[in-house]
């Protein structure tokens, strides 16, 4: 193959290229898919791995921190049964009423998934891997969003390399009454990477809520397992369509765990995204919302929660490419020990879109004097009527409120933890949904080491 | 009873408390008065076992043990109080909530069993009715927009709630409109009981027209300057602080 020129390749870069070319014959897709793949992985070779004199990535050395590439994880019989799912994800997200969609070990699970169900309430959906053969226009549609945007490295090498994934369509009008739970595993203490695209298509005024959830299946033998994930999700919303897209990351501590959420929004439509990440040793969550008609709106919000030598980066871009749309981000990390947070936000407004109204904040509570926020806001504005703002702060437990507490006989470290949920537990309010609120609040009041409502 | 002796306490490297002494039997209510910077709250962090204040010499006893050894949730086990001046006001942390973890918290230190949520919900009920308090206002997060009468309404239900035997008031009237100080002193009242001990701590004397105190002690320079029954606050109302002086480094 003629590859463009990179000065310097580092092993994993190298192994990266090798495990294209070997696999290269057995992915999915048409000839069209085929060529759309050899394309991506050129463009990889051409950047490489993103390191910190990328600008985008000044505070995650992905370069640095790969040294290896595991081979592709493709296991069709991993054992799925509810304690496996409930040892991944816990119990109170498992027990959300939700139709269940199960990709596990890079395959597409039909015995685990409420397929039948969704085609009862007149969704179109079935395995990545499969519709890649013929893919229908409103697939192709979301496999050239993601194309555009190949400049990143994340949907590079997953455009190359995507295995198993979820296309779904909601038609024009049909709202779900229960969230679609997409749950993403990995095999018991099997090293391997996992590159998976899903694509989210509502049309007009369609509304669903998508929960994401990323779980580890457990260690074998106690081994370190050495799971790279690469997981892309690409949305795209008619006009005044509704999608609630959640996402939960609990992956074990070695994971590399690379997600990237691309979302194209129509006229009057809402796209709301939370991100909820506790897991792995290296996170990087991208979400790139487009405004593409008027009166739209978007609020991006989560919470991340890092100890030890986590690593989690929560990389967001805004384009208001059109007059009169809506933004909203919060961010809230919790570091401890030596964790690292990172969030960068970027708002762009186009020159032509007026009214624009966007803000951005993102706080951290360091529990920890080595702990480490690092933010970037970007505001790039070019229309002159627009309403944009911005803000970062860190701080670490206030002892006011801590000896008012303990004064009132709550125990320190049950005084420490009840402050934490009540920094984080703002986030929560974002969510529309109560039940999906409390199941997260559930999941981050254990982590926290309290007890929950 | 609580007895203290020949206490120092430094804040910031200033000494502020200089040799206070003071015995509170069970059952009483006694009244500490005194200008800006004599102490007052000072003395009432001291005892709440506020990290910030360094006790540098003398000794807090409280039913025979030495309250200085305690950490701040123990003292509140045993039994110690500390209605603040200045509630905190703690954003995402429903009211009912925190009640609840403290109630238990507290229970579960005594030995007490924790509180059914039936039982619970049915004692803050009772209990925020005889102070009007609205159930509503449980459920906003801890302080939040609270009003300065409901904030130091919300402290008095927290004692009843925690059934403390020794009440340290720190200018629970400041702030209060008449209306408010009226019910605010009913609920501190209906707690008065031959076990348990308050110690009142106000600026002025109209606290004590509702919460008539048996002793009142007037504080100066960070010490007990004077002690007497509850005349001495009214001859405080009319002569005030002047005999008593400031203390030079809070002056202004």
């Amino acid at each position: 193959m003629d590859l463009p020129v990179q000065e310097f390749r580092t092993k994993a870069e190298q192994e990266l290229l090798d495990l294209y070319e070997r696999s290269a014959d057995a992915l999915p897709g048409s000839a069209a898919i085929a060529a759309m793949r050899q394309s991506a992985i050129r463009t990889y070779a051409g950047l490489g791995l993103p390191h910190r004199r990328v600008e985008a990535w000044k505070y995650t050395d992905l370069r640095g921190r790969i040294d290896e590439i595991p081979p592709l994880l493709a296991e069709a019989d991993v054992q799925v049964g509810e304690s496996e799912l409930e040892a991944a994800l816990g119990k109170a997200v498992l027990a959300l009423p939700a139709y269940r969609i199960v990709l596990a070990a890079g395959e597409f699970r039909g015995d685990l998934s409420d397929v039948g169900a969704l085609r009862d309430e007149g969704v179109e959906l079935g395995s990545l891997a499969q519709m890649l053969e013929q893919p229908p226009a409103w697939l192709a549609a979301g496999l050239d969003a993601a194309a555009t945007r190949d400049d990143d490295v994340v949907i590079a090498l997953n455009t190359a390399l995507m295995t198993a994934g979820l296309a779904l369509r909601l038609p024009k009008g049909v709202t779900l009454q229960k969230p679609i739970h997409l749950i993403h595993l990995d095999a018991p203490g099997v090293p391997g990477s996992i590159y998976t695209r899903n694509a989210l298509v509502a049309e007009e005024g369609a509304s669903a809520t998508v929960l994401e959830s990323f779980g580890t299946l457990g260690t074998r033998g106690g081994e370190a397992q050495g799971v790279q994930r690469n997981a892309v999700t690409t949305v795209s919303l008619g006009p005044k369509a509704a999608l609630h897209h959640i996402k939960l990351q609990r992956e074990a501590l070695e994971t590399i765990h690379l997600n990237v959420w691309t979302a194209n929004i129509g006229a009057e439509a809402r796209y709301n995204a939370f991100q909820v990440s506790l897991g792995a040793a290296l996170a990087r969550n991208q979400v790139y919302v487009r405004f593409e008609g008027e009166g739209a709106a978007t609020d991006v919000s989560g919470a991340t929660l890092a100890r030890g030598t986590q690593h989690c980066d929560t990389t967001l871009v805004v384009e208001h490419n059109v007059p009169a749309c809506e933004s909203r981000e919060l961010f809230k990390l919790v570091l401890n020990d030596e964790a690292r947070g990172v969030f960068q936000g970027k708002i762009v407004v186009a020159k032509d879109a007026q009214k624009t109204d966007g803000k951005q904040m993102s706080q951290a509570l360091l529990l920890s004097e080595r702990a480490e926020f690092d933010s970037k806001p970007e505001l790039e504005i070019y229309a002159d009527d627009v309403v944009c703002g911005h803000g970062a702060t860190s701080g670490q437990i206030d002892e006011e409120l801590l000896f008012y507490l303990r004064a009132r006989g709550l125990p320190e470290a049950e005084a420490r933890a009840l402050l934490i949920q009540a920094f984080v537990g703002e986030v929560f309010e974002a969510l529309d949904d109560e039940t999906i609120a409390d199941a997260l609040t559930a999941v981050s009041a254990e982590w926290l080491g309290t007890p929950g409502e | 009873m609580l007895e203290i002796k020949n206490l120092h306490a430094k804040v910031d490297g200033r000494e502020i408390l200089k040799g206070l002494d003071l015995t509170v039997p069970a059952g009483e209510v006694h009244a500490i008065m005194g200008p800006n910077g004599s102490g007052k709250s000072t003395l009432s962090y001291v005892l709440a076992g506020k990290e910030d204040y360094e006790v540098t010499d003398g000794t807090i006893t409280w039913k025979g043990e030495s309250l200085l050894d305690m950490e701040p949730e123990e003292r509140a086990a045993a039994g110690v109080f500390l209605a603040f001046q200045y509630p905190m006001e703690i954003p995402g942390v429903a009211t009912m909530t925190f009640l609840r973890s403290a109630v238990n918290a507290v229970r579960k230190a005594r030995g007490q069993e924790e509180f059914s949520t039936p039982d619970f919900l049915r004692t803050v009920k009772e209990k925020a009715q005889l102070l009007k308090i609205d159930m509503e206002m449980l459920r906003r997060p801890l302080n939040v927009g609270f009003s300065g009468g409901e904030k130091k309404r919300n402290e008095i239900l927290q004692m009843s709630l925690l059934e403390p035997d020794l009440c340290i008031l720190d200018e629970t009237d400041s702030g209060l409109d008449i209306d408010a100080l009226r019910i605010v002193s009913e609920g501190v009242n209906a707690l008065r009981s031959p076990e348990r001990s308050m110690l009142v701590i106000t600026h002025y004397q109209r606290l004590l027209n509702y919460i008539v105190p048996d002793k009142v002690h007037v504080l100066s320079k960070g010490r007990v300057a004077r002690s007497g029954g509850p005349e001495l606050a009214l001859e405080l109302e009319k002569s005030g602080y002047a005999d008593y002086g400031q203390d030079e480094a809070s002056a202004a």
